[in-house]
């Protein structure tokens, strides 16, 4: 009964629900995209107006900027996502159900978090594509495929920080306030929308202690072609090492949410 | 209305087993027949003075059942929530078929079936079909026996026409009757039932206590809280009163 492909049919049961909740708002997608559609346009036209030494051309700025919207949306989509469907589970009482079953809590919230991320990979290729045609975003053909392996990379260096944030919702009941900040310190220090080189000397060092920085990096070169200070291999192995460290420590700051919500009997208050 | 379900309940082929000797139930894994077993379990909760639960011992053997019955705050539900898995408890042990409920955490969830009192739990925007079938993969239950048992419950309780209605289109009773197919489709051997018949009218009562006798005939046991006075008429074969904490025969 307890076989793996049980537990992958139950992991993509959760996917499947969180489809199925999405798509019964109708006009949810469309209003997603139409947000990145004009932050994508809003970007455009800044770009026309810069002119420096690191961007020789507002095209250059454009694609910069361009990747740094995706991200900064995927991980508003992942982040908030989170949040959002975690403090749902408490209020509608359905985290509940996970908790009792045998999937059990902390394979249940990790679950959670694949919807977001498949939503971020849709919307991100959608706008992607949306820039290219509409505003004619300088892609790189023959390595986007590659952005392809590093985004599921990318997505799983993400993970820690939802399953953190979904420990923090877990315990603390509240934690929108919280990640508003870390994606707008992240925003800043891993370079979404100007290069880390301009942050002054006393945070510079924020800009390596997170795998956002290397990741952004990465798809950059993949995309658009920006090019890179370090060799590909080398932020590959930077992202994978975060995730190495960061994904363990997540499950178990999970679990241990879940036990302390289960000692205080909190788990589904909210 | 209710007296003639009632009466069904006590006519109930399942009791008539009972009665007979006629369960047959698999053997344990610790070779005893224990059921289910509580030893010394306590719990206070944070903001409490006393023990919301203060040492139950309890033992239920399978193909029993047994009403917990208690005013308000007594700890009925706090209860039903440790054996639930929800809360943890400071003190004692929860044991089912000799699965230990912490030691043996995903072994015991797999064999307990909980339903809450109230009305949460459900995905307003998903069907009763959706809501089934995402069960049964949570439930861990391999595709045939999911299938077969999620139109089992569309049968037993009388959804076949609800199945592809969403669930905020529901009458309170027949999200009542969704939440007891939820709690019945993965056969558990412990029934945890929290005021189950919230909403229900007598034919959902009746469903109900349908598939409470099934779950009993296969050797499962089961614990049923209401408030007190709420149960007159039902036959239980065994009956609580939890007070303070304490749980004390009726």
């Amino acid at each position: 009964m307890s076989s793996a492909p049980a537990y992958g049919r139950a992991v993509l049961a959760v996917l499947k629900r969180d489809l199925l909740i999405f798509v019964s708002y109708r006009a949810r997608l469309l209003g997603q995209f139409l947000g990145a559609a004009a932050a994508v346009t809003l970007f455009f036209y800044v770009s026309r107006l810069v002119d420096t030494p690191q961007f020789p051309s507002p095209e250059d700025y454009f694609a910069f900027a361009l990747i740094g919207v995706l991200f900064l949306r995927a991980l508003v989509a992942t982040l908030s996502g989170v949040v959002g469907m975690v403090r749902q589970e408490l209020v509608a009482g359905t985290f509940e159900r996970m908790v009792t079953s045998p999937l059990g809590p902390t394979a249940g919230t990790a679950a959670m978090m694949l919807f977001p991320f498949a939503l971020a990979l849709f919307l991100s290729v959608a706008t992607l594509a949306f820039a290219a045609i509409v505003f004619g975003a300088p892609l790189e053909w023959s390595t986007v495929p590659l952005a392809l392996p590093v985004a599921a990379l990318v997505a799983l260096a993400l993970a820690p920080f939802c399953l953190l944030i979904a420990a923090a919702v877990l315990v603390l009941k509240q934690a929108t306030a919280a990640v508003r900040f870390f994606i707008i310190a992240i925003s800043v220090v891993a370079g979404f929308y100007f290069p880390v080189e301009l942050l002054p000397g006393w945070i510079s060092w924020a800009s390596d202690v997170q795998p956002f920085t290397p990741a952004i990096d990465l798809l950059r070169h993949l995309l658009v072609d920006t090019p890179l200070q370090d060799p590909v291999s080398g932020l590959v192995l930077k992202v994978a090492a975060f995730t190495a460290v960061l994904l363990p420590l997540s499950v178990l700051a999970v679990s241990t949410a879940i036990d302390i919500g289960r000692r205080r009997a909190t788990l589904i208050e909210y | 209305m209710v007296k003639r379900v009632l009466s069904r309940f006590q006519r109930s082929p399942a009791s008539e087993q009972r009665s007979a000797g006629k369960v047959n139930a698999p053997a344990t894994p610790d070779g005893s027949d224990a059921g289910l077993l509580l030893t010394g379990v306590a719990k206070k909760l944070p903001g409490h003075d006393q023990n919301i639960i203060d040492g139950v011992d309890l033992a239920l053997p399978r193909g029993a059942t047994a009403s917990i019955t208690g005013p308000n705050g007594a700890g009925k539900t706090t209860l039903l929530r440790v054996l639930a898995g929800l809360v943890k408890a400071d003190r004692g042990t929860v044991r089912l078929n000799g699965l230990d409920s912490e030691r043996d955490g995903r072994a015991y969830r797999a064999t307990i079936g909980f339903l809450s009192a109230g009305n949460t739990g459900l995905f307003a925007r998903l069907s009763v079909r959706r809501h089934l079938e995402y069960w049964s993969r949570l439930a861990l239950l391999p595709p045939d026996a999911g299938r077969r048992r999620v139109a089992s419950m569309l049968d037993e309780f009388a959804l076949h026409e609800l199945a592809d209605r969403r669930v905020d289109r529901l009458s309170m009773g027949q999200r009542q009757r969704v939440r007891a197919a939820l709690t019945f489709l993965h056969e558990p051997d412990l029934l945890l039932l929290d005021e189950p018949q919230n909403s229900l009218d007598a034919e959902g009562t009746a469903m109900l206590k349908n598939a409470l006798d099934e779950a009993i005939a296969r050797g499962g046991c089961a614990l049923w809280c209401s408030p007190a006075g709420m149960m007159e008429g039902g036959v239980f074969d065994h009956r609580y009163l939890m007070r303070a904490g304490q749980l004390r025969p009726r």
